[in-house]
């Protein structure tokens, strides 16, 4: 982690679930901290739960049986604007992207739906065997 | 940090629900579980207290979903208290504000239950 001129940017591997998604809130309150945000702060109160989407869904399904590749995953706020990125090695998502907010009764599927609403950019890229998530909002 | 869920009875008869953490994929199954087991014994009047929740993902919110299927398929009733914000902000972007009554307090969700 580092921080300077007011940015900040953070890095971690994540192997784990249940580490990598305490990795993932604990970058942001660093961020916060680094910025001097309130735990209220609306924007970054978004970007945390678009985050905590993504990378429950990288967590869970980038990282294939047998696949030696941790999450690669990097934070990073310059003048106003906060980014994340996740690398992870799962199948390919394409078809899941455009999905959206099922209706009350559904149990699942609303993370995506979600995570594009809370965001001014969601990225997403199949680069080789690799997935690459961006998520980008003004803050 | 994993899900720990606290569950007692009130006089009134009203089973609180409380769990602490982050209600997210990691901590969903054990809300799940005291569900479960609040729901085999007959109809509930439930309150899920929300106070410890410091922050709920979808699957998170699919167990609360989960919840009320099974509570209302038993002929009871659920209520959520004391959200924080980050979790009001979560229930009002899915529209689910409009199926789960929530209430700012404990005392509130249990007034007239």
């Amino acid at each position: 982690m580092s921080s300077s001129n007011g940015g900040f940017e953070f890095h971690a591997t994540l192997a784990e679930l249940e580490e990598g998604l305490e990795t993932l809130h604990r970058s942001i309150d660093r961020l916060r901290a680094a910025t001097g945000r309130e735990s209220d702060d609306m924007g970054l109160l978004h970007f945390e739960t678009a985050l905590g989407e993504i990378g429950s869904n990288v967590l869970t399904h980038g990282r294939p049986t047998g696949t030696k590749h941790p999450v690669d995953y990097r934070l990073s706020y310059v003048r106003g604007v906060v980014e994340a990125s996740l690398t992870d090695s799962g199948a390919p998502v394409h078809e899941h992207l455009g999905r959206q907010m099922p209706g009350h009764e559904s149990e699942a599927g609303r993370g995506l739906a979600m995570a594009r609403s809370l965001l001014d950019e969601l990225g997403y890229e199949r680069d080789g065997d690799l997935n690459r998530w961006r998520l980008v909002k003004k803050l | 940090m994993t899900l720990e869920v606290q569950t007692r009875q009130t006089e009134g008869g009203i089973t609180v629900v409380a769990p602490t953490g982050r209600l997210d994929v990691a901590g969903a199954p054990a809300l799940k579980d005291a569900i479960n087991d609040v729901a085999k014994n007959g109809p509930p009047k439930v309150v899920i207290d929300m106070e410890g929740i410091s922050f709920v993902d979808s699957t998170g919110l699919g167990s609360v979903i989960a919840a009320l299927k099974r509570i209302r398929n038993r002929q009871g009733e659920l209520r959520l208290a004391a959200p924080n914000q980050q979790v009001r902000v979560v229930l009002e972007l899915t529209t689910l504000d409009k199926v789960f009554p929530y209430f700012a307090t404990l005392e509130e969700a249990l007034a007239g239950f």
